[in-house]
């Protein structure tokens, strides 16, 4: 078969890489039965020394002679963290060139991962997760961590006497869009079978989905919803995040059919800030506190992130440093107010290599929904230390266990002022009408088509979750309207907060 | 082609604080319609003296410079293909500075 | 031929005014991307801010009102419509205009030429105060004594409170400022940006500073001295956002009203500056600090986190102490030519 010139693969080729990659495996596993303890000391004190969050400092001007001179005392060749090994250098100027030897700085970014997981109790014992892989360095390291943790957690098994504690079961799933984005079927078959190769030695249980499986089982007749689903969306923008959230949809329907209660996606730090201005640029403010906390329970199959304090530039260092291959699709070129959005984080942060970090810490001070945490499970399946942590970091959630209505497109929170339209909503109205009722502002002007018989169509062609979720929309509003007069109104002491 | 150009809102400060330009603007060369993408051009050579980049982005104003052709936006007449004619009369508002 | 096309072209097509479809557009609305003429715009421009007027119950009838007036557009277009609308709705308003005049050589001259031009277009009574009344340094004094760099946190410190005791002076009970949409859509961005989520709560409110001596309607301050690179990226973006999907900077605006913001989030304690009465989280206001230090020939005190810290922390060594160190960075870190509520 010839090879598509499309699909590229990266194979990283720094120096050291090729001999570290083999041992690695031992030598993480190693280091983290030694001093467990180490990482999180690494990870407080790196959450801002490799993330350079050094932000206020440089804003005002203050402590740019001070960094200077740091930068001036690393290039004298000792790891910052250690202070034994020669640090690396890669040579693109960014904020932590030249200051971790790739022992630190492997288990710094590690550290971060491994405090998250644990501190959100994102994977315990008796789980069992399926971690989203795109091809891409963020989740090809997702993916990595992941299995490390597994490794690990096998290694204590067989250890312990009694073999009490189960040990975690990693499935892996790759959502084939070619149906949404036609240029990517060239090259799709390539790209499945450098996953199939890439993952084997990672998992066995690989689960590749085309995007319209959520259409139904019947390929031909799916693919053809989709295309005509999208074909009746106008706005570019709103077609990528369609395509979004439907790839979430066809992720969850993989989770849950095949038993896993995890979903692991590799979001890092630079995704998330990106995130945080479009969400802002698009209307979704309400929302947005959902969409960038560590966990987001409001899927059936939980959804964790825990890349999400570790930024891109990173990420990309460590698939270099291990050399972990990579896939880049050439995917459809993003366009319209997602692009303009990634031009402008790309410019901040070449303007101040913190940004992206200030941006997500800002985001993160917004009130997170009570969804976003792991549910409450049985205890005893949570280990002591995990327990310990949750209360230690003492998470703020909304309190208020309110039945939250959500959008049927984009799973989005529903703010007050978008069911203001549920006032004049009938249940006797007309269809197209429900699902401009249950939408959320922003979908409803960038997804929804504007006149009514088009509406109609991609009412039509939704997959029946959308549709079904949509129903349920529409009968909490019109119960809630009904009821509304008999409710004691907590709920809006609760949205002016 | 006879021309009144009138730069406000804080461009006139990058032509020395000239506002209103009377100018004659010549054809470029084997045509004999002058568009706004021509007349850019030739501000930008001829009137700008400094900071162009606070005009002028790729070949057209810099977003957040209103463009009115004999008192009408030129969104409406085609923007860079608007073609000018003697005596029109051509403004330059930047929105980008000051309340 | 071509001349013809061209004609047409420039009548705008066959089209005409979306609104009262009788005379030729002259603009495109970017928030409804209507295609309408100068008659229907002013019509509507006026009514939708007679709108907002009413549905946020900004007046009642017979207060006193200052329009911070700047000699710019904003502020100009402001003036016009508040005076028509004061008359065509008999809001029953006392209306001044307010000027600030920072002392600047050659940079406020024309503007404030502009204000006077309004006091005797509208009618409207003027006030100018002027930097050297209230404090005693003209900015170019100011400029002369630390050079450009930094000279900006005095102005705006100084500016902020200048408005504050203009309005006193004419004894208004708001100020009224022109701020538009795309003022306030930055405003939101460019506190994500830097992380202030205290602002971010409160820059999309319609009136702030309740709690301070006079209800104030946003006031916008500019200066053409060095802008924070990326607040000049952020101003660009937003332009350039406009121009993909004009419906954008409102959804900032919704967006920055809707954030969840938990009231817990720490706010800077309030209370009033020992030296002038002015609000102050600390024992004297910024201003105050800028002013001694000017007047003790000390002028890099109060500028930078630290040293405002110093200055307050002596005082708070010679009294008892009572502030938080995390006040400090909130006064501090304030921008040059910001938009600060």
């Amino acid at each position: 078969m010839a090879k598509s010139n499309l699909l590229f693969i990266h194979f990283s080729s720094s120096s050291f890489s090729s001999r570290r990659r083999p041992g690695l495996l031992k030598h993480l596993s190693r280091r983290l039965s030694q001093t467990a303890c180490e990482f999180d000391m690494a990870c407080n004190s790196s959450g801002c020394e490799s993330g350079g969050c050094s932000e206020r400092e440089k804003e005002n001007g203050s402590k740019i002679e001070e960094s200077a001179v740091a930068g001036g005392v690393s290039q004298e060749s000792v790891c910052v963290k250690c202070k034994c090994n020669e640090p690396m250098t890669f040579g693109d100027g960014g904020s932590d060139d030249g200051r971790f030897c790739a022992d630190c700085f492997r288990n710094n970014v590690y550290g971060k991962f491994r405090l998250a997981v644990t501190s959100h109790a994102m994977i315990t014992p008796s789980d069992n997760v399926l971690v989203a892989f795109s091809g891409g360095s963020s989740s090809r390291v997702a993916l990595q961590f992941v299995h490390d943790l597994q490794i690990k957690a096998l290694k204590n098994f067989e250890a312990s006497r009694d073999r009490s504690l189960p040990v975690f079961g990693v499935g892996v799933a790759f959502v084939d869009e070619s149906g949404a984005y036609p240029a990517l079927s060239t090259e799709m078959d390539d790209a499945v079978a450098w996953i199939r190769s890439t993952v084997s030695s990672l998992s066995k249980d690989l689960h590749v989905v085309p995007i319209e499986s959520v259409f139904g089982s019947d390929s031909v007749e799916a693919r053809d919803r989709l295309v005509k689903l999208l074909e009746s969306v106008s706005d570019e923008t709103g077609k990528e995040d369609l395509v979004l959230h439907l790839r979430m949809l066809s992720l969850q329907k993989v989770a849950s059919e095949n038993g896993y209660n995890r979903l692991v996606v590799g979001s890092c730090t630079s995704r998330i800030a990106s995130h945080v201005l479009t969400a802002t640029v698009k209307g979704r403010g309400y929302s947005l506190s959902a969409d960038i906390q560590h966990v987001d329970a409001r899927w059936k199959v939980p959804i964790v992130f825990p890349l999400r304090d570790c930024v891109w530039q990173e990420i990309t260092r460590f698939c270099q440093l291990d050399s972990l291959k990579t896939m880049e699709l050439a995917r459809h070129p993003q366009s319209g107010i997602n692009e303009l959005v990634s031009t402008f984080v790309a410019l901040l942060q070449e303007e101040n290599p913190s940004r992206e970090c200030t941006i997500v810490r800002t985001a993160a001070k917004l009130t997170p929904f009570h969804f976003n945490k792991i549910p409450e499970t049985d205890d005893s399946n949570v280990p002591m230390a995990t327990q310990r942590r949750l209360k230690k970091f003492n998470l703020k959630y909304d309190g208020s266990m309110t039945t939250e209505a959500f959008c049927p497109i984009c799973n989005g929170p529903l703010n007050g002022s978008d069911s203001s339209d549920f006032n004049t909503f009938e249940e006797e109205c007309n269809e197209s009408d429900a699902l401009y009722a249950a939408c959320c502002s922003s979908c409803r002007f960038q997804i929804l088509p504007q006149d009514r018989s088009s509406l109609e169509r991609f009412g039509s062609f939704l997959p029946h979750q959308i549709l079904s979720h949509q129903k349920k929309v529409n009968s909490q509003a019109y119960l809630r309207e009904k009821i509304k007069d008999c409710l004691i109104l907590d709920n809006d002491g609760e949205e002016a907060v | 082609m006879q021309l009144t150009l009138e730069f406000g809102g804080g461009l006139e400060l990058l032509c020395d604080s000239v506002k209103i330009h009377k100018v004659n603007v010549d054809l470029p060369d084997e045509s004999h319609i002058l568009t706004m993408k021509d007349l850019l051009k030739w501000v930008r050579t001829n009137l700008i003296k400094e900071r162009p980049e606070m005009f002028i982005k790729g070949d057209t104003v810099r977003p957040g410079v209103l463009v009115l052709v004999n008192d009408c936006d030129w969104e409406l007449s085609g923007q860079l293909e608007t073609t000018l004619e003697e005596k029109d009369v051509v403004v330059f508002i930047s929105t980008l500075h000051g309340g | 031929m071509e001349a013809g096309e061209a004609k047409s072209k420039k009548a705008g097509g066959p089209r005409l005014c979306c609104i009262c479809n009788l005379r030729r557009p002259v603009l495109k609305r970017p928030k409804t991307l209507q295609q309408i003429c100068r008659e229907c715009f002013y019509e509507v421009f006026e009514e939708e801010i007679h709108q907002v007027i009413v549905k946020n119950h900004l007046f009642k009838s017979g207060e006193r009102v200052a329009i911070g007036a700047s000699g710019g557009k904003d502020s100009t277009v402001l003036a016009y419509v508040l005076s028509e609308l004061n008359k065509r709705h008999s809001y029953g308003l006392d209306l001044f205009l307010l000027s600030i005049d920072e002392g600047i050589t050659g940079y406020r001259d024309d503007s404030l030429e502009t204000v006077k031009r309004n006091e005797v277009q509208y009618g409207l009574p003027l006030q100018i105060v002027s930097y050297k009344d209230l404090y005693g340094w003209t900015m170019d004094d100011i400029v002369k004594m630390i050079g450009l760099k930094n000279n900006c946190t005095f102005c705006g410190v100084f500016r902020r409170q200048a408005l504050d005791r203009g309005a006193a002076l004419l004894k208004v009970d708001k100020i009224v400022t022109g701020h538009n949409a795309d003022d306030i859509a930055e405003t939101v961005l460019l506190n994500i940006l830097r992380g202030d989520i205290a602002r971010l709560s409160r820059c999309t409110s319609i009136t702030t500073g309740e709690d301070g001596p006079i209800p104030r309607y946003y006031f916008s301050t500019e200066c053409i001295y060095s802008p924070n690179a990326y607040r000049g990226f952020a101003r660009e973006f937003i332009k350039d956002l406009e121009r993909l999907r004009p419906k954008a900077i409102l959804d900032i605006i919704k967006s920055g009203e809707d954030f969840r913001i938990a009231t817990t989030t720490k706010m800077p304690e309030q209370g009033t500056c020992e030296r002038c009465g002015y609000i102050s989280s600390q024992k004297w206001c910024k201003a105050c600090v800028l002013l001694e230090g000017l007047n003790r020939g000390l002028p890099k005190m109060g500028i930078g986190r630290s040293r405002a810290g110093d200055v307050n922390g002596d005082l708070h060594n010679k009294n008892e102490s009572k502030s938080g160190p995390t006040v400090k960075s909130i006064e501090s870190r304030k921008q040059c030519g910001s938009l600060d509520f």
